[in-house]
């Protein structure tokens, strides 16, 4: 039997990962940091109690940040697989708190191949490095593939750029078994609620209930190439299955703008846009509704019921805010070699996903409305 | 009158760097980790020493960094310091990420808060670019780092681009590829060859150990290169520049003129040993400096033979050191 670690395994990659990694036979060690709040919802489900024999998942307490907790942890576990997950995941915050940023992004990296190398565990355990398209940043090419040059453009992805060279360095100094997955951006209905996917699916749905009035975004033309984190961490997996270590782009290949992420959210729930103004003016209007398709789907009137919104109602601003102090304007991936090489493509569709977030949102929503009607406290989870 | 600070001043480049900036009128504030433990060695053979300030201040340290300069409201920032050895950086790692890259984060950070009319200057590295094969390295051409050094380089020269393109700070990165000079520590190549050789020549019967001396390089005399930085800072935009001779040549071309220069024949003095050898060692570098001769109207005058007759001729001025 194997045994993976897993950095970051209460974040969105982590709870696909270890439901994929479970169901392939593995025993799961993940590392959670300590926090005054449970942060374990997303892999609540596969938790197994101390006491429980032959345990499949086992969580320890730990940080990148602290290199002593790290070699304690993976000298314990002695894993055959170390999935580097973890990781102050937000652009935007980058800008921020960019020591803590590239402590937890660049040096967590470090600490952790300095922690195989130094326990001996160079020949027995393989290690997988969550990269991103973000180090494209302000693109040389596209579609971006593994040959295209790096030009990060926030802490974030300098940070990351850093954890990419190392990983890349340690393969090549050591012979470590070490890969990047070059992953564009991978949604789910488990994605942060602070992500842009994220936050528009789950802010319409409140909206499409009433207990929202509007969503504020940053760049509304902003381009992305989104896929489903499930069928990314599949490849994961697969990355560290080959013969020899390399590096992958995942993508799907396919681009949409921000714009169209939400025009497609809210035809899920019956709410045909119109856009007016420009720039900071700019504003999505109500055009019409209809009924929408998950009602129909699942023979429900939730949003009749609730009788809130009408054609005429702002439900998009655009709050600079959320600009970035310098912006990534576009990204697409080109994913042919992990096609031809792992034999990997992508399974959900980019409007499959899209209905799969507002469903999840719409259900969290009705639990909210549900609740508050009934007099029971909701939050609003301010950003 | 301007004033500048240097971080790193007790280095081969800090040296320098501070004797042209008071040649220009400068005023020169210079900062190392811990003054007190620290003889100037360099600052003196330039004779810097006594007419710049100097202060005692770990770049990791985000307020000490923001106090010092904020205190000290510079023109000019140059930042020389990190730890600077390729093959320590293998054994150390972190200190190097550390020492390189959150101490130029530090910094930015401190320009972005205090005021954006600062200029920086951050010491890049020819090193970022791996093997450039056949291929002359411009300032376009991407990254491939090789060693925990020149992946922190990578990450520090991003940054500071980074910074620029946010928060339209004036700060840029020279891609300095080697310069060298009579100050380089010896555990450089370079002035282990030269010191080793003059040895030999004062009759030594030691042997110039060395790993590979096939590896060809762009070695450039660092006096030149200093002003290079000074440069960059006087334009109106802030922009990267590759700094180098574009002159490339192997390391036993530069074995030779050393010798050759002492009357000697390297041949017989020379020996490999493969722990001298590095993990993932760079082949070929090559610098297209095309750059900095248009914009910066700079051109190196030395090349790699003028540098090691150079370096011989200082060695031989200096009193010999008893092993």
């Amino acid at each position: 039997m194997k045994r993976a670690l897993i950095t970051g395994i209460t974040g969105q990659d982590g709870a696909y990962l270890t439901e994929f990694l479970i169901q392939k036979g593995y025993e799961v060690h993940g590392i959670k940091r300590r926090a005054s709040l449970f942060n374990t919802q997303r892999i609540d489900h596969l938790y197994q109690e101390e006491h429980v024999k032959n345990r499949k998942l086992i969580l320890h307490y730990g940080d990148l940040t602290d290199a002593s907790n790290l070699v304690r942890i993976i000298q314990k576990v002695q894993p055959d697989e170390v999935y580097n997950l973890a990781a102050q995941s937000h652009v935007a915050v980058s800008f921020e708190a960019p020591e803590y940023t590239s402590d937890t992004n660049a040096m967590g990296t470090l600490r952790l191949l300095e922690a195989i190398k130094m326990l001996g565990l160079v020949e027995k355990c393989r290690f997988y490095q969550a990269s991103t398209s973000e180090l494209f940043g302000k693109v040389k090419e596209t579609p971006q593939n593994e040959e295209t040059p790096f030009h990060p453009r926030s802490p974030y992805s300098v940070a990351k750029l850093y954890a990419y060279w190392i990983v890349v360095n340690y393969r090549e100094a050591y012979g470590l078994y070490a890969c990047n997955g070059i992953l564009f951006n991978h949604e789910s209905p488990l994605r942060g609620e602070t992500f842009v996917t994220r936050k528009i699916t789950r802010a319409l749905a409140r909206i499409f209930l009433g207990l929202k009035k509007f969503v504020s975004l940053g760049n509304l033309d902003a381009k992305r190439d989104w896929g489903h984190a499930k069928d990314y961490v599949e490849m994961q997996w697969l990355m560290l299955q080959q013969n020899n270590p390399d590096d992958f782009v995942i993508a799907t290949g396919v681009q949409h703008s921000v714009r169209e992420f939400v025009e497609l959210a809210a035809n899920e729930l019956g709410i045909l846009l119109k856009w007016e103004g420009e720039g900071v003016d700019e504003k999505g209007i109500v055009d019409r509704i209809k009924p929408s398709k998950i009602e129909q789907r699942q023979n429900l009137d939730l949003g009749q019921k609730a009788n809130i919104l009408k054609p005429g109602d702002v439900i998009v601003r655009v709050d600079p805010r959320y600009f970035r102090p310098a912006e990534v304007k576009t990204l697409l991936g080109d994913p042919a070699k992990a096609k031809n090489m792992l034999g990997w493509e992508p399974r959900i569709s980019f409007e499959n996903m899209i209905q799969e977030m507002i469903q999840y949102d719409l259900e969290e929503a009705q639990r909210d409305h549900l609740c508050k009607q009934e007099g029971f406290k909701v939050c609003n989870f301010y950003e | 009158m301007k004033k500048a600070i240097i971080f790193g001043i007790s280095g081969q480049d800090g040296a320098f760097l501070s004797k042209i900036l008071l040649e220009k009128g400068y005023q020169v504030v210079g900062v190392s980790r811990n003054i007190n433990n620290n003889s100037f060695v360099n600052l003196k053979r330039v004779k810097a020493w006594g007419h710049i300030e100097l202060i005692s201040c770990s770049m990791l340290d985000f307020d000490s960094v923001f106090k010092l300069v904020e205190k000290n409201t510079p023109d000019e920032i140059y930042d020389l310091s990190g730890q600077s050895s390729v093959a320590l950086s293998f054994k150390k790692p972190v200190e190097t990420y550390e020492s390189i890259s959150i101490a130029n984060m530090n910094l930015l950070e401190v320009l972005r808060r205090i005021n954006g009319s600062i200029k920086l200057f951050n010491a890049g590295s020819s090193e970022c670019f791996g093997n450039t094969q056949g291929k002359a390295a411009t300032e376009n051409t991407p990254f491939f780092p090789r060693s925990p050094y020149a992946v922190a380089k990578a990450s520090a020269c991003f940054q500071t681009a980074n910074y620029r393109e946010a928060y339209k700070l004036f700060a840029c990165t020279g891609i300095l590829f080697n310069h060298e000079s009579f100050l380089r520590p010896e555990t450089f190549v370079t002035r282990k060859i030269v010191n080793t050789a003059c040895r030999i020549f004062r009759g030594s019967n030691e042997k110039l150990v060395l790993g590979n001396i096939s590896i060809e390089r762009d070695w450039g005399w660092a006096p030149e290169y200093v002003n290079a930085m000074w440069l960059m800072l006087q334009q109106e935009k802030p922009d990267d520049f590759v700094i180098a001779t574009g002159r490339t040549c192997q390391l036993e071309q530069f074995i030779i003129s050393v010798f050759e220069t002492l009357g000697l024949n390297w041949k017989n003095h020379l020996e490999t040993d493969k722990k001298y050898l590095r993990p993932a060692d760079i082949k070929r570098v090559k610098a297209n400096p095309a750059k900095a001769e248009k914009l910066l109207k700079w051109k190196a005058e030395y090349t790699t033979c003028d540098v090691a007759r150079l370096m011989v001729e200082a060695e031989l001025q200096t009193a010999p050191v008893k092993q």
